[in-house]
């Protein structure tokens, strides 16, 4: 029996947040809840941004703002003019949550909670609201930098190196939607709201995956390999080219990875590919960690001339067929063609009546019981202004004396 | 408040990151938070350094401790029957239960989802792993490495003319426990309110690719593939990373429009080579991105991170330090906000723990207890929170059911 909304039914969501914040409320409208972004008349500076869906520069079809901001309706309003804000204090008041990355002064936190003790309220910013570096400038790279996860990633002889797409978001929205949720289950016990304070500067350090921490014990503070793993004795390739691109596979041992060395080892010698002394090494004894760095070499110059004989998809079909620790290093292309997500299920076509229908990745996880996914296409600007104030009770003539002020 | 999870149980099955970060997120907010554990098959963030001379064996791993603060730990035998009959009562027994096993380990034990909800009717029950429950490729094995290179990430991050890296700390396993955690909190709050239960299925390769949904939909509206850049920006120039004085010390700096530029300038002292009005553009700057790098490095290059850091920000510039795992533990704002939390272990004595992301006003994280030793909690859990008699506790133990 599914339930036609979602974990977060009857939540209503007003949405403030520029970039950074954009993941965080779709992710609360993927789980059901109702939420309506506010953008000024002028629109979110995301809609400027390029590269746009077609040859056009359309703020209607920016791919930033397609991408996070579906599950939500949009509105705008002018929060600099007193009327705006007397909107914004109305539409709050009737709020479960106001999400924001920027604070707009007298719309803050007390001031809405005086009006509306059940509100939780969460702003999503670079390093914290108080604090020494509280009033810096950061977005995706000055964050990661501070966080320790841009130390280790790159390669050695070079600059800490960033993803091209912000990952930052990525973990501070689902954070920010921990805390919101967080919020929201306290208030079924207290009735009252609250305020969440998310930085994105720490929510970047749990992807080191507890090795800050480990530093007060370890010494380590972190190294780049590059494509490399370091390994006591040597370095050892992680990331190979094979013939159309790259594979990630390492030749650590462990009980986990042991079978999947051998097995490759096997089906490299069904290709007359693997010399006599890599047929006759004992995995059951294999340890990484007493190699030498001549012999790490050796055993990759016969793995890496294999891989350089197949494909990413043929080296992937057989991971899966004989349970080989191997992944392509996918992109758009390869993701998309994925025979696992068709059979999920996973893309789906997500229709506008305006632009036309764009296939997106659909639900990042699947329930028994409720939906969770894509609700709805991002907003166009300004589409939904009069169906949300008119849930306030204006009527049309009230909003065309809106339009004409430029208030909305 | 008390705190918010107090009188809430949570079981865990599983290992690594993916499944038990994300009940820290329970557990630092007051979750009993049990997880089931063997020493036939421990975690093997238990046995990652693990030598015969290790102190504590299996109960002496730093990466264990870091990320299993705060819980307790049950041993069970799950190769026996008895064993099994007791995780059992306790899934039945807990609010919510957590497992990130293979696919088809939880049915193997009759402990999945299915043949649970014959029992508990508004269970609340997560699986996460790789590829999620179903599909042709569910039994595909892996750790996070291969998440992130699946999911897309390790192709965006690199240099271009190089292989790509793969962000630092294998990103899906990171990811993956904060979905986890929104779609476990977001189950109980719907439980809360409608009584109905549910099975969550996460792939940890889905959600990835939910974060990359910008580089998916280019793909789809334009044909274009997204692909790795360095440090540099498509739109925003310049946005590096530069070096500074001292061994492997760096800075990053981002100017995000024309205004930034030329609050830079002035921080820089207007030097000739920038006052080329070419540059006072976006554009502009975009096609000499390579010689204002040049510039700006020459610059950095005899300059402390912290210096620049604090030079450029109090200039309205954005500039912070790249930061190693020690720097971190100096680091003010982090003070500030208390990230590292000492936690007293009963091997490695007193060590940090790091807090989450997310402050709030009526409510507070609290680190009582360090990670558990294997099986520290077996009998307090069995006999004083589930009620087992003291026969059958020991008639359980003398058996090696608790091993």
């Amino acid at each position: 029996m599914t339930s036609p909304h979602g974990n977060l039914d009857a939540t209503r969501v007003l949405d403030l947040t520029r970039e950074p914040g954009f993941f965080a409320g779709k992710l609360l409208g993927d789980l059901g809840a109702d939420v309506v972004k506010i953008e000024p008349p002028a629109g979110d500076p995301a809609r400027r941004r390029p590269p746009f869906w077609g040859d056009a520069t359309d703020p209607e079809r920016a791919i930033v703002w397609l991408a996070l901001n579906t599950s939500k309706r949009g509105i705008t309003l002018d929060l600099e003019r007193p009327r705006g804000r007397d909107l914004f204090l109305d539409l709050a008041a009737r709020a479960d949550v106001v999400l924001e990355t920027a604070p707009i002064r007298g719309l803050g936190w007390q001031d809405l909670r005086a009006r509306n003790r059940r509100l939780v309220h969460c702003a999503i910013t670079p390093f914290g609201e108080t604090g020494p570096r509280a009033g810096w400038r950061g977005s995706d790279l000055t964050v990661s930098a501070a966080s320790g996860n841009l130390y280790s990633t790159g390669d050695p002889d070079r600059a800490p190196v960033r993803c091209t797409l912000p990952v930052s978001y990525y973990h501070g929205g689902i954070e920010a939607a921990v805390g919101i949720v967080f919020g929201l289950l306290a208030r079924e016990r207290t009735g009252e709201g609250q305020h969440v304070d998310v930085a994105l500067q720490e929510a970047m350090v749990m992807p080191n995956i507890g090795t800050a921490a480990m530093y007060a014990m370890t010494g380590n503070r972190g190294s780049r390999a590059g494509a490399f793993m370091r390994q006591e004795k040597s370095v050892a390739r992680e990331i190979w080219p094979c013939k159309d691109g790259f594979v990630s596979f390492a030749l650590r041992g462990g009980a986990a990875r042991i079978p999947g060395l051998a097995a490759m080892v096997r089906w490299m010698g069904e290709h007359g590919m693997a010399s006599p002394k890599l047929q006759a090494i004992d995995w059951k004894g294999y340890n990484h960690n007493l190699l030498t760095q001549a012999e790490v070499d050796e055993l990759s110059r016969e793995f890496g001339a294999f891989f350089m004989t197949k494909t990413m998809s043929e080296l992937y079909r057989a991971a899966c067929e004989r349970n080989l620790m191997l992944a392509p290093i996918n992109t758009a292309r390869e993701i998309t063609a994925s025979a696992q997500l068709a059979s999920r299920g996973f893309f789906v076509d997500v229709d506008d009546a305006g632009r036309g229908r764009l296939r997106y990745p659909g639900a990042f996880a699947r329930s028994t019981a409720t939906p969770i996914g894509i609700r709805r296409p991002a907003p166009r600007l300004g589409e939904h202004t009069a169906e949300v104030l008119g849930e306030l009770g204006l009527g049309a003539g009230e909003l065309e004396r809106l339009r004409a002020e430029g208030v909305v | 408040m008390t705190e918010l999870f107090a009188g809430t149980t949570v079981l865990e099955f599983g290992a690594g990151a993916a499944g038990p970060v994300a009940t820290r997120y329970f557990a630092d907010h007051g979750a009993t938070v049990i997880r089931i554990e063997s020493r036939q098959r421990p975690d093997f963030l238990r046995t990652l350094r693990l030598t015969p001379g290790s102190p504590g064996g299996l109960d002496g791993a730093h990466h264990f401790a870091v990320l299993n603060a705060n819980k307790l730990s049950v041993a069970l035998n799950l190769s026996r029957p008895e064993g099994v009959a007791v995780a059992r009562r306790l899934a039945l027994w807990a609010d919510a239960v957590a497992e990130n096993f293979a696919p088809g380990a939880m049915a193997k034990w009759n402990l999945d989802y299915a043949a649970l909800v014959k029992e508990r009717a508004d269970l609340v029950m997560i699986s996460t792993c790789l590829n999620g429950q179903t599909g042709p490729e569910r039994h595909y094995p892996g750790f996070g490495g291969q998440g992130s290179a699946l999911a897309g990430f390790n192709h965006l991050t690199g240099w271009p003319d190089r292989e790509p890296v793969g962000p630092f700390g294998t990103i899906t396993d990171s990811l993956s426990p904060r979905f986890a955690a929104l779609l476990l909190a977001s189950a109980l709050l719907h439980r809360g309110r409608t009584g109905e239960g549910q099975h969550i299925d996460l792939s940890q390769v889905e959600g990835g690719i939910v974060c990359l949904t910008e580089s998916m939909i280019g793909y789809a509206a334009n044909g274009d593939i997204l692909t790795r850049m360095g440090n540099r920006s498509a739109y925003e120039a310049p946005h590096g990373v530069f070096p500074c004085a001292g061994s492997d010390r760096w800075i990053a700096i981002v100017v995000h429009d024309d205004d930034d530029w030329h609050r830079l300038v002035r921080a820089l002292g207007d030097p000739a080579w920038a006052a080329d009005t070419r540059l006072a553009t976006t554009a502009g700057r975009l096609e000499r991105v390579d010689e204002i790098e040049r510039r700006l490095a020459e610059w950095t290059r005899d300059q402390t991170p912290d210096a620049v850091a604090e030079r450029l920000q109090s200039a309205g510039v954005e500039a912070a330090p790249v930061e190693d795992f020690a720097d971190l533990h100096a680091d003010p704002q982090l003070a500030h906000r208390t990230h590292f939390r000492p936690v007293e272990h009963a091997v490695l004595g007193r060590h940090p723990v790091e807090a989450h992301a997310m402050r709030f006003s009526a409510m507070e994280p609290r680190f009582h207890s360090a990670a558990p030793r294997l099986g520290e909690h077996t009998e307090h859990v069995l006999r004083q929170l589930l009620g087992m008699p003291d026969g059958e506790f020991e008639r359980l133990r003398a058996a090696g059911i608790f091993e």
